[in-house]
């Protein structure tokens, strides 16, 4: 009875209810929203590493992010193929270059050199045409999602980097890094690109043979390899995302806006509940006399704070839902850790109880008296 | 307006008429001994009720009478186990509750009172049936095909049939006041408190209610408490108390013994 009753109150007093479930849906909306984004850029950020087919990548020395100066040697490589446990070691070249569009100006590129015939850390997703096309003499990709900032170069076109001639061989899809948008060309063509020479590249990638132990192996080739940074792809991954969450601003201006949906979600819960029980004293303290404990009346307003959240994350994950299907494809990254949307739910629900306890006080000081007044 | 008129004497004692055998007419139901009430607002404290000593007895209709601010509410939700008293001891059906835990009050509320209340003040959430059951599995639980039954039978012999699943906002304040009767009654209370019942109620409307207390207050096991400012309701009294000032200036009972 006590739930039927907690069920028609809510019924009863519609606006105030939807007031709640809004709290409730501004909350998981807002904060789900502004999570996949932000786990979608995180995602992002490390793209390259994690798609890169490798275990271990070897970055100059002092180096936390995969674009360096450069200068690593590439006999390094043929050090490494000493070691029994690595499948393959290979050179990659991974540094910054001016695109030159239509109209004269240019824009920043990063030009990933894939080294024939491999095509280590080549596109992980092709749009059109297969990755083989960076086995051309001056072929290269752009992502269909870059398109637009790069003048909307066609397949065949022929254009200018940094000076050199190369042609759009095909469109990637999705194989993007974060910040400038990324250009895949066969080794020798970046070389020329980037001026980076023959003996030298940026990093080093190894593939380990199955069954090895990575952390083992890592230390084996940092002793092989004294003067360079040694890290496996899940360190650099997040070594790449704590890098560029602190120095960009990105980590805290999305804390910032996550924190606001909270705080008005919050607000929303505690004034709406809050009003409604002022305005239903008189009930509360009926029920009281009629031998209501206070912990029935805690029982009641609980209840409708889960019966408020329920309805509050049904709606506030389905427009997630519809925004994470909205941006799919889309230059905004966006996806949902696995893990995200029942430690979501917890959370909503947490905070639902948090918007509800003004209103519990106020209702558990309501005296059975004053049902007499 | 026509179901005021119906009669509700056809079967509001059906379901009681069973245990009236037991009980007998004139023992204390509820006894107050030396109680008293403060309240202070703010920096004075005044003694709202004086020390008051009392038996309710049941079989019998007892009307708390007195001009407004004499105290009656005071007194009568002290009798409804809903305000403590300041002083003084409460003991109800033999077995002395002054000490008793919040929810155990509670629990002898739900169990042993029923409570007519000036504006009906039934949950305009609620159905009639559901304002008339709440109460009953209010603690939890649900409420037993049985006592829905004697809610049925209690609103029908009310003449409040046709209103089972009206809201009481579309209820007339006689009909209201029907449904907060037999919200009082669906626990079979040895004790009935009802405040001011007919102060929202027209003439006739309030002689349906009053004499619908009146023969609840015939069953041997109950006593019914009313409190009023309206005259006209004292012919119903089997025992009249008035108060003023916050203590209990007059007792038919004292007067005839
Ligand atoms: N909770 C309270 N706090 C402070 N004073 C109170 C409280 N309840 C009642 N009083 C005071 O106690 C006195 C008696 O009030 P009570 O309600 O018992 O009178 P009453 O006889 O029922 O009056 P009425 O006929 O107007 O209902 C009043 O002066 C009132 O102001
Ligand atoms: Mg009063």
């Amino acid at each position: 009875m006590r739930r039927h009753a907690a069920v028609r109150m809510l019924l009863h007093d519609r606006s105030t209810t939807a007031g709640a479930v809004l709290g409730v849906v501004a909350i998981v909306f807002l904060v789900g929203q502004q999570l996949a984004v932000l786990f979608g850029l995180l995602t992002l950020m490390s793209a390259l590493v994690d798609n890169s087919g490798a275990d271990i990548w070897v970055l100059s020395q002092n180096s936390k992010s995969t674009s360096t100066a450069g200068d690593l040697p590439i006999r390094y490589v043929d050090r490494l193929a000493g070691l029994k446990d690595i499948e393959w070691a290979q050179p990659v070249i991974y540094s910054a270059a001016q695109f030159k569009l239509p109209d004269g100006t240019s824009q920043s590129v990063g030009i990933v050199g894939v080294t024939r015939p491999g095509l280590v850390v080549g596109p992980w997703r092709m749009a059109e045409g297969g990755s083989d096309v960076l086995l051309e003499y001056d072929g290269v990709t752009v992502d269909k999602l870059d398109l637009a900032d790069l003048g909307n170069p066609k397949v065949g076109q022929v254009v200018e980097v940094n000076g050199r001639r190369v042609r759009i061989a095909g469109y990637t899809e999705g194989s993007r890094a974060f910040g400038p948008s990324v250009m895949f060309v066969n080794s020798t063509k970046a070389r020329e690109i980037t001026g980076i020479p023959a003996d030298r590249c940026t990093n080093i990638l190894i593939k380990l043979k199955p069954g090895v132990d990575i952390r083992r192996a890592r230390a084996e080739i940092s002793t092989l390899l004294p003067k360079t940074t040694v890290l496996t792809v899940a360190e650099l991954a997040s070594s790449i995302r704590v890098y560029n969450l602190t120095s960009t601003g990105i980590g805290s201006s999305f804390g910032f806006s996550a924190l606001i949906g909270i705080i008005v979600g919050v607000v929303i819960i505690t004034l709406t509940m809050y009003t409604n029980v002022l305005n239903r004293q008189r009930d509360f303290a009926v029920l009281r006399a009629l031998g209501a404990r206070q912990q029935d009346v805690f029982a009641i307003i609980l209840f409708q704070a889960l019966t408020i959240g329920c309805i509050g994350l049904l709606i506030g994950f389905f427009l997630l839902g519809g925004f994470l299907f909205g941006v799919k494809g889309s230059r905004l990254p966006a996806n949902l850790p696995l893990w995200l949307p029942p430690a979501h739910v917890l959370f909503t629900f947490l905070m639902c109880f948090l918007g509800s306890a003004l209103a519990m006080r106020r209702a558990l000081k309501i005296e059975p008296a004053s049902a007499f007044r | 307006m026509n179901t005021i008129s119906q009669s509700p004497e056809s079967e509001v004692d059906g379901p009681r008429s069973r245990v009236q055998s037991q009980g007998v007419s004139g023992t204390p139901v509820l006894s107050l001994e030396g109680v008293a009430r403060d309240f202070s607002d703010g920096r004075v404290v005044r003694r709202v009720l004086k020390e008051t000593t009392l038996d309710i007895l049941s079989g019998e209709m007892t009307v708390l009478a007195g001009p407004s601010g004499s105290g009656k509410t005071t007194l009568l939700t002290i009798m409804g186990l809903v305000l403590k008293p300041s002083t003084g001891r409460v003991v109800v059906g033999g077995e002395d509750v002054t000490g008793f835990s919040e929810d155990s009050l509670a629990s002898i509320r739900q169990q042993r009172y029923g409570y007519v209340f000036q504006q009906a003040a039934l949950v305009p959430a609620l159905d009639v049936l559901d304002n008339v059951l709440v109460g009953t599995a209010i603690q939890g639980g649900r409420v037993s095909a049985q006592t829905r039954e004697k809610a049925i039978s209690l609103l029908s012999g009310l003449g409040m049939k046709d209103y089972l699943l009206s809201r009481p906002q579309q209820l007339s304040t006689g009909q209201q006041q029907r449904a907060g009767i037999a919200r009082a009654l669906v626990s079979d209370p040895i004790l009935l408190l009802c405040d001011e019942p007919t102060s929202a109620l027209d003439v006739e409307s309030s002689h349906i209610v009053l004499d619908t207390l009146k023969k609840l207050s015939r069953d041997p096991r109950r006593g019914v408490v009313l409190v009023t400012h309206d005259p006209r309701v004292f012919p119903y009294a089997d025992r009249l108390l008035k108060m003023e000032d916050g203590a209990i200036v007059y007792d038919t009972r004292q007067v005839a013994g």
